[in-house]
């Protein structure tokens, strides 16, 4: 049991600022519930299945759009890394786009796709697809040229080279790429619920600040904090288990 | 340099090419010109929004909100990164607050201070200096802690004190891992401008890109999307080019 630091007090003494604050009429404003009633509405709601519901239409969403830039990016990645022509053709556009902030495409992708569902995960992928390609890129060059002319001279086919000795070596590098965008597109999802249609815990969370419901506000800021720890938290357990062998060689970098 | 600038040409004219298949695409009723006008056409509004001067006023209310919230994210980040690497009393004291604020999306908090700041410039230089503040603290963090024990201890022994040895040992020694910090930030920091112009439906180019699809003047919006595209791909030159300054003692050894 690791003695109780400092920080810890004050994070509780932070929380009971809040309670004490919002109670005693110390900052007196429908828009600053106590706590304790945040929590008793965000309990109401996970029972009642409304928040569980919208939780896992976001993340459906999530995934589908963080699987299908992760797709892109590795096939993009890989052909970069693997042809000089490639990265010389088609770099300059990547570079282009790259650094336009997500949610500035919604409102073209809405004239396009619409509202649902097609929309919001075409901008997860679109933000998953950036990291992911250069750091697939990157992992190609760095993994040993050696590692690969190896098994060609082996003569495995290029088929099975890709699968069984390219994939993996480069794994690491393509999970680190992974991770930043895992965290990007919960964002980028959000943002897109916030900003079109009527889905999901984005668009929940503007809802009820303009409804002036401040506990379930605060609610669904709690849910989408609790999100993106629990998605970190699980891909670094995803990655020990995958890539353990990785961090034990010591090679990271 | 003349290499450097022979190896864009492929990719320019890759892009060239893109834009002359879209404008053909456009014009033989492939693509609807409802949804995709032509490049020409939307060329044609940039150059009335540049000659007429409409372009400044909302690009620079929008570079006003970036520079202003990345400097004080990046102030806040780097003064608690450093106070957390080198005190471990400040790191005690802040580390679970730190942990607890971090993986909250930082675009779920745009509603609730909405709240509380209103609509104005306050909320949203806030948004951005909260979702800027992290990435540069737990960088600084991690930089701070990296420093050299030779370049301490050597410090020390020439009798420098505290503020000296912070300001010409440790920080100089840990500035690759703050600017590394302060770029992921930069990418945000437009994220977060955008997308609290577009939630208080006033501002600079964020609200401009929303407000046009929605009152369909469909060029009007790619005109300012571009431009929105040009602000960050500048954004990040610059900042590449500071970096590689402030880092030029890095690689010359």
């Amino acid at each position: 049991m690791r003695r109780v630091s400092s920080g810890v007090w004050l994070v509780l003494a932070l929380l009971l600022l809040w309670e004490v604050s919002a109670r005693t009429g110390l900052v007196d404003s429908p828009n600053w519930p106590p706590l304790t009633r945040v929590i008793a509405v965000l309990g109401r709601d996970i029972v009642s299945g409304e928040l569980p519901l919208l939780v896992g239409s976001t993340l459906a969403r999530m995934f589908t759009g963080l699987a299908a830039g992760t797709v892109a990016g590795v096939s993009f990645g890989l052909l970069f890394g693997a042809s000089r022509l490639a990265r010389l053709v088609l770099g300059p556009t990547v570079e282009l786009l790259r650094p336009i902030p997500i949610p500035a495409v919604i409102p073209p992708l809405v004239l396009f796709l619409g509202l649902d569902n097609g929309m919001k995960i075409t901008v997860g992928a679109v933000t998953a697809f950036f990291p992911v390609l250069t750091n697939t890129a990157q992992g190609l060059r760095a993994v040993e040229a050696d590692q690969i002319a190896m098994a060609r001279t082996f003569g495995v086919p290029a088929w099975r080279r890709l699968s069984r000795v390219t994939l993996p070596a480069i794994l690491p590098y393509v999970l680190a790429g992974l991770r930043v965008a895992l965290a990007l597109t919960l964002v980028t999802t959000v943002v897109a619920e916030m900003i079109a249609g009527e889905q999901g815990i984005g668009h929940y969370l503007v809802l009820m600040q303009f409804a002036g419901r401040a506990e379930e506000m605060y609610a669904a800021v709690l849910v989408l904090a609790f999100l993106g720890y629990a998605l970190n938290r699980g891909f670094v357990v995803m990655e020990r288990r995958l890539i353990g062998w990785f961090f034990a060689t010591g090679r990271e970098g | 340099m003349a290499r450097r600038l022979l190896s864009l040409v492929p990719g320019l004219a890759f892009i060239a090419l893109l834009l002359a298949g879209l404008e053909w695409a456009v014009d033989a009723g492939l693509v609807r010109r409802a949804l995709m006008p032509p490049p020409s056409a939307i060329w044609a509004v940039l150059q009335d929004l540049g000659t007429s001067g409409e372009v400044l006023g909302p690009l620079f209310a929008t570079l006003r909100l970036v520079f202003i919230g990345f400097a004080l994210g990046s102030a806040v980040g780097i003064a608690l990164g450093t106070a957390m690497g080198w005190w471990s009393a400040a790191f005690r004291l802040l580390e679970p607050l730190v942990e607890m604020m971090r993986p909250i999306p930082k675009a779920a908090l745009v509603p609730p201070l909405m709240l509380f700041l209103g609509l104005g410039d306050t909320m949203k230089i806030t948004s951005v200096a909260l979702a800027v503040t992290f990435p540069v603290l737990v960088n600084t963090l991690q930089g701070v802690r990296g420093v050299d024990r030779v370049l301490l201890d050597s410090a020390r022994t020439h009798g420098w004190g505290t503020g000296r040895t912070l300001r010409h040992v440790v920080l100089p020694a840990s500035l690759p891992f703050i600017l590394a910090g302060m770029r992921t930030s930069l990418g945000l920091a437009l994220i977060l401008a955008v997308l609290a112009e577009m939630l208080t439906g006033q501002g600079g180019l964020g609200f401009l890109i929303l407000d046009m699809q929605r009152s369909f003047l469909i060029r009007q919006m790619y005109a300012w999307l571009v431009i929105l595209a040009l602000v960050g791909l500048a954004l990040n030159a610059l900042f590449g080019w500071a970096e590689s300054r402030a880092l030029h003692w890095q690689q010359r050894n």
